[in-house]
């Protein structure tokens, strides 16, 4: 566990966002049904405020569902190293480690912009 | 006593034939696990809504005497009238219908550990594989001399756990004479939504001031010398409400930051008693109306005390606590260390750093669906992680402040791992004013995280 927690924030940001996308694998591995529980893990946390599975509508909450792995990494990344201006995703984006970014990039990408089934069904009342 | 695993999906299997699922053969008892969940508040809604989204196989039933959901967080705003009891309130028929979560409108009467049985006190009786509670907290009313619960329906409400309650305060609120004196207690900890009892405080001063009072006082009678939130807190008072810093809180700022703080002559309406100043409350008197502190005796028109808090009345009464008046969970999974395959998460639970906050119990049920998942899959737990996201109002409800964290799993104990966690001192208006956007947001967007 000790290994892959390195929370970047114990660096200096600029050199630890370089790192950290440097470290970030490749191709995502969201068919293994480990990365898919690491990425279930690590994507709960976003739900809170960006929708359940990172679906939501009519709120200043960006949704995340659909978001391209990389523009989801990039965000992440700038929010980091406050290159993007924030409330409170700065310091989130810098407690999270890569591993973790990754898990929820691919995550989010791997899910449909649009959601389906039984919440479409309901004509959206949930916004 | 333990029950192997192979006698355990006996028993479950055949209980579920006695409760009159036909037919249920012994081979897909494993799948068709029952998990019960006691409590249909932020943790038990999220836990049964999120078990039936990443498992739809598994049975989840909540046990909830009530027919909707008050929600506590963002409900001091009834109090200042920006919302009504209709807004606070939260349908259950999301879970119900669109994922499928079965509802009993019941009080538990009783858990039988060994038979893995909750019985109701309508007499209904539930089997189950896992059990869930996420009951809330309940309040120390003996550690105030002078505060009862029959009080708190009247003169004394505490309103935090979104009652009538509420009402009554801003009943009271509204016949506070004007430039009369307002005073509210906040709990020791560890307390339930802990910038909540300030946040309060502040959209009271707002609010008498925007009635036209010149001079009204808010007196924060605090047992504690810090509370979350208090970095950003104090100086938007400081510039919003010509707030004095205390002296012992200064040592919250740097020489630089101390420097940028003002100090008032003539200081506005919030006064914080911190305890190093004697904020401490003895008793208080609700014919006289006033409060004996440690600091001496404060007078007032309106009297708030939010009394001690600790876990929920059935933890107490079905053997989940220890000495603290919390129940203690293995931090990974949140298996109470006292009774098997019994969880306990919210505020109830012990869970190190993380606070008693509703994004707390969520980001904590969340965990909980996805171990659960494994556990009656025979699987091992998976490493957690969690958040922690309290958005709170300075009381002008264009200055928000937060306070953002993420904690692990260390050693068996959960963690904070950030570091940077509020708003830095340089903040400019438009984040403020945004922090405050987002806090409006996020009352809606964290409700349908948890209920929609």
């Amino acid at each position: 566990m000790s290994a892959r927690t390195h929370p970047i924030s114990r660096f200096g940001a600029g050199l630890a966002a370089a790192c950290w996308l440097a470290a970030l694998p490749v191709q995502a591995e969201s068919t293994n049904a480990a990365v898919s529980e690491k990425g279930l893990m690590a994507a709960q946390t976003c739900a809170g405020c960006h929708g359940t599975q990172g679906y939501i509508e009519h709120s200043a909450y960006v949704p995340l569902a659909g978001m391209p792995r990389e523009r989801f990494i990039n965000a992440m990344r700038s929010f980091a190293d406050g290159s993007r201006p924030s409330t409170l995703m700065g310091p989130l984006a810098r407690a999270f480690t890569e591993d973790e970014i990754a898990a929820m990039a691919d995550y989010f990408s791997s899910l449909p912009k649009e959601q389906a089934g039984a919440t479409n069904a309901q004509g959206g009342d949930d916004s | 006593m333990s029950i192997s695993r192979r006698n355990f999906l006996k028993l479950t299997g055949a209980s579920a034939i006695g409760a009159g699922v036909s037919g249920t053969p012994l081979a897909r008892a494993a799948r068709n696990a029952r998990v019960v969940v006691i409590g249909g508040g932020v943790g038990g809604a999220t836990t049964a809504k999120y078990l039936k989204l990443y498992a739809p196989e598994i049975d989840v039933t909540i046990v909830e005497p009530k027919r909707e959901y008050r929600r506590p967080y963002g409900s001091s705003e009834v109090i200042t009238g920006q919302a009504t009891m209709d807004d606070i309130t939260i349908s259950y028929d999301a879970l119900k219908h669109r994922h499928g979560v079965k509802f009993v409108h019941e009080s538990v009467n009783d858990i039988d550990y060994d038979a893995k049985r909750v019985t109701t006190d309508a007499g209904t009786t539930l089997g189950y594989d896992r059990l869930v509670l996420s009951p809330g907290v309940s309040f120390d009313f003996d550690a105030i001399e002078g505060l009862t619960p029959e009080l708190a329906e009247t003169r004394l409400p505490h309103g935090w756990d979104a009652t009538d309650q509420l009402i009554e305060l801003e009943r009271q609120l509204h016949e506070v004479p004007e430039n009369g004196t307002v005073i509210v207690g906040p709990p020791p900890n560890p307390y339930r939504c802990p910038p909540g009892p300030y946040e309060r405080s502040g959209l009271i001063a707002q609010w008498l001031l925007d009635r036209g009072d010149t001079s009204p006082r808010v007196i924060i009678l605090d047992p504690k010398n810090g509370f979350t939130t208090d970095y950003s807190m104090l100086h938007a008072w400081n510039e919003l409400y010509r707030f004095n810093i205390p002296e012992p809180a200064r040592s919250k700022y740097s020489e630089e930051e101390l420097a940028q703080l003002k100090t008032w002559d003539e200081p506005g309406p919030i006064d914080w008693v911190m305890g190093d100043l004697g904020g401490r409350i003895l008793s208080v008197d609700a014919e006289t109306m006033t409060v004996e502190a440690e600091a001496g005796t404060f007078q007032a028109d309106m009297i708030n005390i939010i009394p001690p808090l600790k876990a929920a009345k059935i933890a107490f009464d079905q053997d989940l606590v220890d000495e603290s008046g919390w129940c203690p969970v293995d931090q990974k999974t949140f298996e109470s260390t006292r009774h098997a395959d019994v969880h306990v998460i919210g505020d109830s639970c012990i869970a190190g750093a993380m606070p008693k906050s509703g994004y707390a119990a969520n980001s904590q049920a969340k965990v909980l669906a996805i171990q659960l998942r494994a556990l009656l899959a025979g699987n091992p737990p998976v490493e957690p992680v969690f958040q922690n996201t309290c958005y709170a109002l300075a009381g002008n409800t264009e200055s928000g402040m937060f306070v953002a964290d993420v904690f692990r799993l260390e050693d068996g104990t959960i963690v904070r791992v950030d570091e940077q966690r509020y708003l830095p001192f340089e903040a400019t208006k438009l984040q403020k004013k945004l922090a405050a956007v987002y806090q409006h947001n996020w009352m809606q967007a964290f409700s349908d995280d948890c209920f929609a």
